[in-house]
């Protein structure tokens, strides 16, 4: 007779649920994961560092006169103004004209048009466009903005250049609007015709109220990354100069009428392109000013649908 | 027992009361798809009718082309007659959005608007035109969906805080205030907990007084509890694979569940066969 | 398809076998009592009244079972007619076997009291009329057989004649306590075998019922046994 102890119901239950069996594949994919994102962290980092460590004396040297002084071709005088304002007036054109326009096709895609080989045709062609390189735009602004609505716009003008930069967001906006309108519960859409709303009661009652945070978060992003755009600028007008009169003291209006401007982005790019040492200090200043006001819209965003999604 | 080979009724003493649908020869086609075939169901005022069936028998569909829900679905196509109080509700010059405030839904799944309680009730008769009496309108409404008790002190918060039950009696409540004459229910409880589901049934018990309900449910013992007549679909699969809704049998209630004349009925409803 | 409520339906047929179980006992002590009675065989008398103690329990456990399907399963159609039967069926049933023991006690009552042959003969003759009778209805609820369980108002028939024949067998037969007292039992045993097969033509109602949904008095001829409709 041996002496063999009978395991127990428990003890066969703790050999199969106990021990942990080590998963190398999984391990090896999870630190893979982790490294691409810090490479990518890394990278922003160092340039984000870079930029505010070769800026700071800059920004600490001139303080406010950097950003309210105008251009001018002495490194040691040159401000930033008329980029600021010259960029706060193109994106109030890409907010007065692409978000009415953007939301306005969103709607009509997503609520109205049947679903036939036309309507998808466009929407698939919404998304391309949205995919075309920002110097197409600028091609496009040139050639239709400045060249063939010259007399209505003034040729190379904000006016140009702000349409150029609504039609280059225009896709975008309406995919962002689009894909809100999307997210709002069938159900809501049902439940309001089932009290014998009308369609358009539907969407201007239910549906637009319930997608709101998501389109002003959506245009908000967008319009930081028109904010950004150089390169339809740099064809549509921009002007691309170390110095040019603007009044001191100029409004909004003036930069809008007047027949020359610049913005942000040109700027950098422009002193970027100086050899002087003293550029290189302003170019990063700018830069950092640049990414200062990015931050600031993308907090409004961010703002902005909490505040929204709060309420309901 | 007076059988009618392809739609009997059971032993139903169908003369009483009057008639608020009548649908005659309901074909129900989505593009191609032929959803229903030739649905024949009288809907009495007054009185819970309830429609039952496996899933895909298109007891939601014949619900939904009751208030013209159907017309929301790209090409889907109604054929035959559904009759309200007499009046074709595919006719020519018969408007949805009118037909909609007269036949008000339930959903199967509570969906109140993300508003507060009382623009949720006020939504229909607001879009409606009505601007005096609002308040009065929403007290009545809440009250009749028996919801008054627990949520007058909060009418301005958000429909969103209340539970399931309580969401689903506000969508009936949403329903009652375009002072409807029929409600139809598609599946009003299925989302809910059992306590939250008997409520609703004894709601629709109390508001069958003022209304005419139509039910429909997965639940057989839910149509056995409170409906007057019963409405027994079934799938039918064509040669070629097509499946196709048909009504088998339709009746009163206490009938079709202790003595359905259709073998079909008492194979699914006893649970001989899926 | 499939079968999707197998279980219930297996619960139900269970509950169905036990019926029939109950139905073969009481028909068992039916027959033991007019046995014990016509041969004057005691101890067969005092089996039958031990045996219903088994049937009562039977009983008991039918409705046990009855109670626990109806709470869980909600049975519809025609399971919800067949719960309906049971119910029926096996008070009837229980009721049956409570004849047998009447019976028995009448037998053990009787011990020693002169007999009739006449009257002994019809009884006897009775319990051969009650065998086939309650033997036909539990197979006809057993095959689901309508038309079967339509044939028991004739075969109740005769029955019903030999119990009529009886009262007035006793009416004139004699005029001596002892014998009198006999001959008062013995119209209560027929009385019992007379409910007996009443009750089998009960449970054949119940058989049609559940298969058409409609009830149905079943009687040989309208207007037969006033006594019998009155019962129903």
């Amino acid at each position: 007779m041996t002496n063999r102890s009978v395991p127990t119901t428990g003890d066969l239950v703790a050999g199969a649920l106990k021990g942990r069996r080590l998963d190398v594949g999984g391990f090896v994919l999870v630190v893979g994961l982790l490294l691409a994102l810090l490479i990518s962290m890394i990278v922003l980092v160092t340039l984000i560092a870079d930029m505010i460590q070769q800026g700071l004396p800059v920004l600490a040297e001139r303080g406010w006169a950097f950003v309210s002084t105008p251009l001018s071709p002495d490194a040691h005088d040159a401000g930033i103004v008329q980029g600021i304002m010259g960029s706060l007036g193109l994106m109030l054109f890409v907010v007065v004209i692409a978000f009415p326009v953007g939301v306005a096709s969103a709607i009509y895609l997503e609520e109205y048009a049947p679903d036939t080989r036309l309507t998808r045709f466009i929407v698939a062609n919404v998304r391309n466009l949205a995919g075309v390189p920002s110097i197409v735009y600028g091609l496009l602004g040139l050639a239709i903005f400045v060249k063939l609505l010259g007399g209505i716009t003034g040729g190379r003008t904000l006016i140009s250049g702000g349409l150029t930069l609504a039609i280059l967001v225009l896709p975008i906006m309406i995919i962002t609007a689009s894909e809100a309108l999307r997210a709002v519960p069938m159900a809501i859409r049902e439940a309001a015709f089932g009290v014998g709303a009308t369609r358009w009661e539907v969407i201007r009652y239910q549906v637009l109220p319930v997608a709101t945070p998501a389109i002003l978060t959506g245009t908000v992003l967008t319009i930081a990354r028109a904010f950004g755009e150089s390169a339809p600028l740099l064809l549509s007008g921009a002007v691309l100069s170390l110095f040019f009169a603007s009044p001191s003291g100029a409004t909004l209006w003036d930069f809008v009428a007047h027949e020359k401007y610049t913005a942000l982005p040109i700027i950098v790019f422009n002193w970027a392109r100086q050899p002087q040492k003293e550029f290189v200090a302003l170019t990063a200043a700018a830069i950092v000013v640049l990414l200062a006001i990015l931050l600031l819209v993308n907090a409004t965003a961010i703002v902005l649908r909490d505040r929204f999604e709060r309420r309901t | 027992m007076n059988r009618i080979d392809a739609q009997p009724t059971s032993g139903a003493s169908d003369t009483d009361r009057p008639l608020v649908f009548d649908v005659q020869g309901l074909n129900v086609f989505y593009g191609d798809f032929h959803a229903v075939r030739d649905v024949e169901l009288p809907v009495r005022q007054n009185e819970i009718t309830a429609l039952i069936g496996p899933s895909g028998c298109g007891k939601s569909t014949v619900l939904r082309s009751l208030n013209r829900m159907n017309d929301l679905i790209p090409d889907a196509r109604v054929e035959g007659q559904v009759a309200y109080h007499g009046v074709d509700l595919y006719g020519p010059e018969v408007d949805p959005v009118q037909v909609r405030r007269h036949i008000g839904m339930v959903f199967q799944k509570p969906n109140p608007f993300p508003k507060s309680i009382y623009d949720n009730v006020a939504f229909g008769p607001k879009i409606a035109g009505v601007r005096s009496g609002l308040d009065d309108v929403v007290e009545d409404s809440l009250k009749r969906a028996a919801l008054w008790d627990e949520v007058k002190g909060k009418l301005s918060e958000s429909a969103y805080a209340l539970s399931g039950g309580q969401q689903q009696r506000l969508c009936i409540a949403r329903a009652i205030a375009t002072r409807p004459d029929v409600i139809l229910m598609d599946e009003p409880a299925s989302a809910l907990d059992p306590i939250a589901t008997l409520r609703i049934e004894e709601l629709m018990f109390e508001l069958k007084e003022d209304y005419t309900i139509v039910v429909v449910t997965h639940n057989m013992q839910q149509a056995a509890r409170v409906s007057d007549r019963t409405a027994f679909f079934t799938v039918e699969v064509g040669e070629d694979g097509t499946r196709t809704g048909v009504l088998v049998e339709f009746g009163d209630t206490s009938t079709m569940f202790t003595n359905p004349s259709r073998k079909e009925t008492e194979d699914y409803i006893t649970g001989r066969f899926g | 398809m499939i079968e999707t409520r197998k279980r219930f339906h297996q619960q139900l047929a269970e509950l169905e076998q036990l019926v029939v179980d109950m139905g073969e006992q009481a028909l068992e002590q039916v027959v033991t009592a007019v046995d014990a009675l016509t041969s004057g065989d005691m101890a067969k008398a005092d089996r039958v009244i031990e045996s219903d103690n088994s049937l009562d329990d039977k009983y008991l456990e039918a409705h046990r079972r009855w109670l626990a399907i109806a709470a869980e399963q909600q049975p519809v159609a025609i399971d919800l007619r067949m719960m309906s039967v049971v119910l029926h069926v096996t008070v009837t049933l229980e009721r049956m076997g409570d004849q047998a023991v009447n019976i028995a006690k009448i037998a053990k009552a009787v011990e020693g009291l002169p007999t009739n042959d006449k009257m002994l003969g019809h009884i006897r003759e009775m319990g051969e009329y009650v065998k086939p009778i309650v033997r036909t209805a539990l197979e006809a609820f057993v095959r689901r057989d309508a038309d079967l369980a339509r044939e028991l108002p004739v075969m109740d028939d005769p029955i019903d004649d030999l119990n009529r024949q009886m009262y007035e067998d006793v009416i004139g037969c004699c005029n001596d306590r002892p014998h009198l007292e006999w001959a008062t039992r013995m119209l209560m045993v027929a009385r019992a075998l007379e409910r007996v097969g009443d009750q089998a033509v009960d449970i054949g109602e119940q058989v049609a019922f559940l298969l058409t949904g409609e009830f149905q008095e079943f009687t040989s001829y309208p207007g037969h046994d006033p006594e019998h409709d009155a019962k129903i």
